[in-house]
């Protein structure tokens, strides 16, 4: 039996990444994995794709076999302080702990992400999971979660976090257990986003080589005439779009395309239709 | 006097492509306008005359009337530094690691740059319309919080919570060991850490009253400026822009519309019923995109009563002054008059 895979969705804001995130995880949840979901970030939307109430710290069981959870900071330090580094003191001062160093991950880099990087981490190592799926924080800020435990390397000489951000790198850059997805749709500013996420993970080499999803391709539907009116705008528009779309498509990597969804109302509606095209991602 | 016009929603929206072409329609009809933009796509930047400019406001070399600056989101926290702090300190502060760290790190750095860089054109009076873009940070409500959040950090609600009292002088580095969040801080970061922390935000303590008053003067700039959401009907864009509705009037105005980009034209929802099978595949598929829309539109103006503007879809996005102005022309609802733009059909 392998052990736990943890697969990194992330991508420009906008172009899906929560709809694919919930897609990957209901997915490896069909084939019968144990399945952890957690969000990162405020505004997160994992929950409305499974269709849910707002998520809590605690994991919650969505459905058979697949358990949703937020990563929220102020919890995953405490969970840290008491059960990682076993410190005394925790329950009683633990409110205001957590808000000090709350206040102290705005301005010293890194020691933000690396609390919610390590809670990821231990739920990996934990064994509960089959697999691990993180909503992970857009391309903007992923560089600054993934390289996170090499910042800490770096600045903390001492302390105990720095020996526990060795093992998080190791995790992080081995390509049996991780996966960083980088969602994108065939426009141009995801595109340029895309190649240079590409262009930095190819430098810091933090994470093993990413899989790039390509959402909201639309289908290339060939017509024998035009017709006349509404019905030929349509074909027009449609024809014009596919068109444009292909110039963006001939730059990205093809690993994985997945539809444009037409006059689909609801996330978990979305999170439904996508998981079908996951199989290539898992 | 100056009119500040700020343009939010969230990302990939079309934001930057929207408060372009209401900068352009200005221009051309006579008022001198500022557009104010943020890390724009390159053939947008193209079509602005941005390429290779500066973060200065710049004339455009085309269109009269027309100026165009680019963000510079690390300009704020030299500004903070050099503006606020005594000359010395200021030096110490550019140099510091947490600092710089902070610059490029804190959520709202972005966002206060864009409202410290547009309240300072607005301040100018040299244009009569602004035109702000303003960046997806904290789905674009950051833009509006950030005065505040900025002067919290200066003002030592960290040194605080550091601490645990009020305002330290350095000898707290010798009492450290007395406090258990220190001592926990210790054992976790290593005291090198805290102590080169400390010893930043003591710096940077020092330009309280300086960020604390340019913060209010911000927050009155934009409380007098007028409020544009712009949205698409996906999901996620849409929950920005309902939050919008539902936040500014507390932080702001309540916005003069909401713009859905990339709509689809409502005849749409009805095609003839009789076509052959190749164009029903593609007839099928956006008549039920357009009545998706269409449903979604009409829930969120009756909902928050919102003056709803749309913006058609075209296969690619303007690449020139004339494709911007025709966006503006392809408006439906947009409340020119409201916005103090003077534009006729």
């Amino acid at each position: 039996m392998a052990g736990t895979r943890l697969f990194l969705v992330s991508g420009k804001g906008g172009t899906g990444k929560s709809a694919v995130s919930a897609a990957l995880a209901l997915r490896a949840q069909r084939q019968g994995d144990r399945v952890l979901a957690m969000e990162i970030g405020e505004e997160g939307s994992l929950a409305s794709h499974f269709a849910t109430t707002p998520l809590a710290f605690e994991p919650r069981e969505v459905r058979p076999g697949l358990h949703a959870m937020k990563v929220s900071r102020p919890d995953a330090l405490l969970e840290y302080l008491s059960l990682q580094l076993r410190l005394p003191g925790v329950g009683r001062f633990g409110g205001r702990i957590a808000r000090a160093f709350d206040a102290l991950a705005t301005a010293a880099p890194a020691v933000r992400e690396i609390i919610t990087i390590g809670k990821v981490y231990w739920e990996v190592r934990s064994g509960r999971w089959d697999t691990v799926v993180v909503d992970a924080p857009p391309t903007g800020q992923i560089g600054s979660y993934l390289r996170a435990p090499q910042s800490i390397k770096e600045l903390v000489p001492t302390g105990r976090i720095r020996g526990q951000a060795e093992s998080m790198a190791g995790t992080l850059s081995d390509p049996e257990i991780t996966r960083l997805v980088l969602v994108t749709v065939p426009e141009e500013v995801p595109t340029a986003e895309t190649e240079e996420t590409l262009a930095w993970l190819d430098r810091e080499k933090v994470v093993p080589p990413p899989r790039v999803v390509v959402n909201r391709v639309l289908p290339v539907l060939e017509v024998a005439t035009r017709p006349t009116g509404v019905a030929g705008e349509m074909v027009d528009l449609h024809q014009s779009l596919v068109a444009e779309q292909q110039i963006w498509l001939d730059r990205l990597p093809g690993d994985v395309q997945l539809p444009y969804l037409f006059g689909v109302y609801t996330p978990a509606e979305v999170a439904a239709n996508l998981s079908d095209g996951m199989e290539a991602v898992l | 006097m100056t009119r500040t016009l700020l343009v939010t929603g969230g990302g990939g929206v079309g934001k930057t492509t929207v408060a372009a072409a209401l900068g352009v329609t200005a221009a051309k009809a006579g008022m001198r306008t500022l557009v104010v933009t943020v890390d724009p796509a390159q053939r947008l930047a193209t079509a602005l005359g941005l390429a290779g400019l500066g973060h200065e406001p710049e004339p455009h070399a085309d269109l009269e009337n027309l100026w165009v600056a680019m963000l510079d989101s690390g300009a704020s926290w030299r500004a903070v530094a050099e503006r606020h702090a005594a000359p010395d300190v200021a030096e110490r502060l550019a140099r510091n690691e947490f600092f710089l760290a902070a610059a490029e790190h804190f959520p709202a750095s972005q966002a206060y740059a864009a409202a410290d860089q547009a309240a300072t054109y607005a301040q100018a009076k040299a244009w009569d319309l602004v035109v702000v873009d303003t960046p997806p940070s904290g789905g674009g409500i950051d833009f509006f919080t950030a005065p505040a959040q900025m002067a919290d950090l200066v003002g030592g609600r960290l040194l605080r919570w550091i601490t645990g009292g009020p305002l330290p002088g350095r000898r707290f580095f010798y009492e450290r060991a007395a406090r258990p969040i220190l001592r926990i801080a210790d054992t976790v970061l290593g005291s090198d850490l805290l102590e080169r922390v400390t010893e930043f935000l003591l710096d940077l303590r020092t330009t309280y009253d300086g960020v604390a008053q340019r913060g209010r003067e911000i927050e009155r700039v934009l409380k007098d400026a007028s409020i544009l959401v712009v949205t698409t009907t996906n999901p996620a864009p849409l929950h920005e822009a309902i939050r919008f509705y539902r936040t500014l009037p507390d932080l702001a105005s309540t916005p003069k519309a909401v713009v859905f980009n990339r709509s689809l034209p409502d005849s749409w929802a009805d095609p003839p019923k009789r076509l052959r099978a190749d164009v029903r595949e593609i007839v099928d598929r956006w008549s039920a995109e357009t009545v998706r829309q269409r449903d979604f539109r009409d829930e969120f103006s009756a909902r928050y009563g919102a003056t709803v503007v749309s913006i058609p879809l075209t296969p690619r996005p303007p690449t020139d002054l004339e494709g911007l102005a025709e966006l503006a022309v392809s408006a439906s609802g947009m409340p020119w008059a409201d916005l103090g733009i003077g534009f006729s059909q």
